[in-house]
């Protein structure tokens, strides 16, 4: 405090004390409440107050629920006031508030005056601080479920169509080769048709494999990858969509590609459950560094600010935190009766990744 | 369709839809195994859109891939409700032809599932219990060897 006067220090301090969003006890060596500012004062139901005035030692632990140690969430044990000596610059410590509940604090405890052994009790609300731990907290966790869930689709994808779809073609080659053989009429007959229910097995598993995850998105790239998911959309729900692909075959990264499809997916998904409709656009296409996918329809439409939505709410969501994954960005934009635009745009290097 | 010369798939159906006053009736076929077993919609009557010419399911997709997987008939009384707007989507003809309760039998060919036929009200409850169960009796018979499986096996012995 060399260049600086301290001329307004009482009043500053006052001012502080006063005003400060944060509670400031003041005890003395036996515990007993010397005084507290207005914050203090309102987190204190009014009876734990009045003890306190009255000088209750024991008043504060009518409304503290215990504090953080390496052991416990909230114990009492070797209580901050129980050792009038020790100071503690920080530890966590829960306090039953008047209205707002059982609340986290940030608390800190020092002696101020150790001729009188008075001491400052100091609390800071970790509410907010809390909440945006929470929220990190899960975004952090939901990249990584959809990392992994990204993942072990792959794994059992090939599983699926590396091995267990080349023994049944395997064992189909077998079937084959009995029907050269000798065999009676009416066995010949039942060898087709286990024959035919067996191709069709077949079948099943290539189309689960690629459902779970295109090999085409790992080996040709999205434009395949979306030609082929969206024939296949046009067989089993006979819904047009019109592909507008402008990007020559162009590759990306492994990360970009998979959520540019997924995210794709999922609007094209969306728009068959919920838009009502029987055709709609998806453009893609590059432009100064960017990475985009247009998925246009002319449906039903929905209120964006709509709490209560039409499927489970998440599908938005994590299209968002998908797009996050790559530093992508989506936007929704939706009217009620006109119809659906979903744009993504994910940043690419110039000119696309070699990969 | 060689093997049913004669037999006019359209006229039947029209004729089922009228008898019952059902608001749609399909017949979808499995298409020859060159084409993966894919069942189409080939006949079908008072539709009000026309999705069921793109679809081609495979087996165990939609309503029709469902009964001829199982070989089993269907019968939901109120879509809505017991299969739900989240998944009602992956019964396409339903959603297009906005069925609300509809009924799907197999029609089999030699102990083999060889096409599905269904029938639905647009309005919920249209279709009973008792009144699918009348139509289950009047394909057994109207529809020839194709629902009985005991009458199937007549007519594999005569061939």
């Amino acid at each position: 405090m060399n260049q600086f006067s301290n001329e307004n220090l009482p009043s500053l301090l006052m001012n502080l004390y006063g005003n400060s969003g944060e509670a400031i006890f003041f005890f003395d060596r036996n515990g007993k409440v010397l005084t507290m500012n207005s914050a203090a004062k309102d987190i204190l139901d009014k009876d734990v107050y009045e003890q306190m005035m009255a000088g209750s030692t024991g008043a504060i632990c009518r409304t503290c629920r215990g504090y953080t140690s390496s052991d416990e969430l909230q114990t009492c044990h070797s209580c901050y006031m129980s050792n009038p000596d020790e100071n503690i610059s920080s530890f966590q410590v829960y306090f039953d508030t008047k209205g707002k509940g059982v609340i986290p604090y940030s608390g800190s405890i020092h002696t101020i005056d150790e001729e009188s052994g008075i001491r400052v009790f100091m609390l800071r609300d970790l509410t907010q601080q809390f909440k945006t731990q929470e929220e990190l907290n899960q975004k952090l966790m939901m990249k990584r479920v959809i990392k992994a869930q990204e993942d072990e689709r792959k794994r059992l994808s090939r599983e699926l169509h590396d091995s267990v779809a080349q023994e049944m073609l395997s064992s189909l080659v077998d079937l084959r080769v009995l029907k050269y053989m000798n065999i009676d009429e009416e066995v010949l007959k039942k060898v087709q048709q286990t024959e035919g229910s067996l191709m069709r097995l077949l079948d099943d598993i290539r189309h689960l494999s690629v459902e779970l995850r295109p090999a085409t998105l790992d080996d040709l790239g999205l434009e395949a990858a979306f030609r082929t998911h969206f024939k296949w959309i046009e067989k089993n729900y006979g819904l047009i969509i019109h592909f507008h692909p402008e990007l020559e075959s162009k590759r990306y990264e492994g990360e970009v590609e998979t959520v540019v499809y997924r995210i794709c997916q999922e609007a094209v998904f969306n728009a068959l459950k919920y838009a009502e409709v029987d055709e709609l656009v998806v453009r893609l296409y590059e432009a100064v560094g960017f990475l985009y996918l247009v998925v246009v329809d002319e449906g039903k439409g929905f209120e964006l600010k709509n709490t209560d939505p039409k499927g489970t709410g998440l599908g938005i969501y994590s299209m968002k935190e998908r797009a996050e994954l790559v530093d992508g960005n989506l936007q929704i934009r939706s009217e009620i009766g006109k119809g659906t635009v979903i744009q993504l745009e994910v940043p690419v290097v110039e000119g696309g990744g070699n990969k | 369709m060689k093997e049913w010369v004669g037999f006019n798939f359209q006229r039947e159906i029209e004729r089922v839809r009228e008898a019952f006053g059902f608001d749609y009736v399909g017949i979808a076929l499995v298409q020859s195994p060159e084409r993966g077993f894919e069942l189409k919609w080939a006949h079908v009557t008072g539709n009000k859109s026309e999705r069921h010419r793109r679809i081609k399911l495979q087996s165990g997709k939609g309503v029709a891939g469902l009964v001829f997987k199982t070989g089993k008939p269907i019968y939901v009384g109120d879509a809505l409700q017991e299969v739900g707007t989240d998944s009602l989507f992956n019964y396409p003809i339903i959603v297009a032809e906005g069925l609300k309760s509809f009924g799907a039998i197999p029609l089999y060919k030699s102990y083999r599932v060889n096409g599905v036929i269904l029938v639905g009200y647009r309005k919920n409850q249209g279709l009973t219990l008792e009144q699918f169960e009348e139509f289950k009796r009047e394909i057994g018979t109207g529809f020839g060897p194709f629902y009985d499986k005991e009458m199937v096996s007549d007519e594999s012995v005569q061939q």
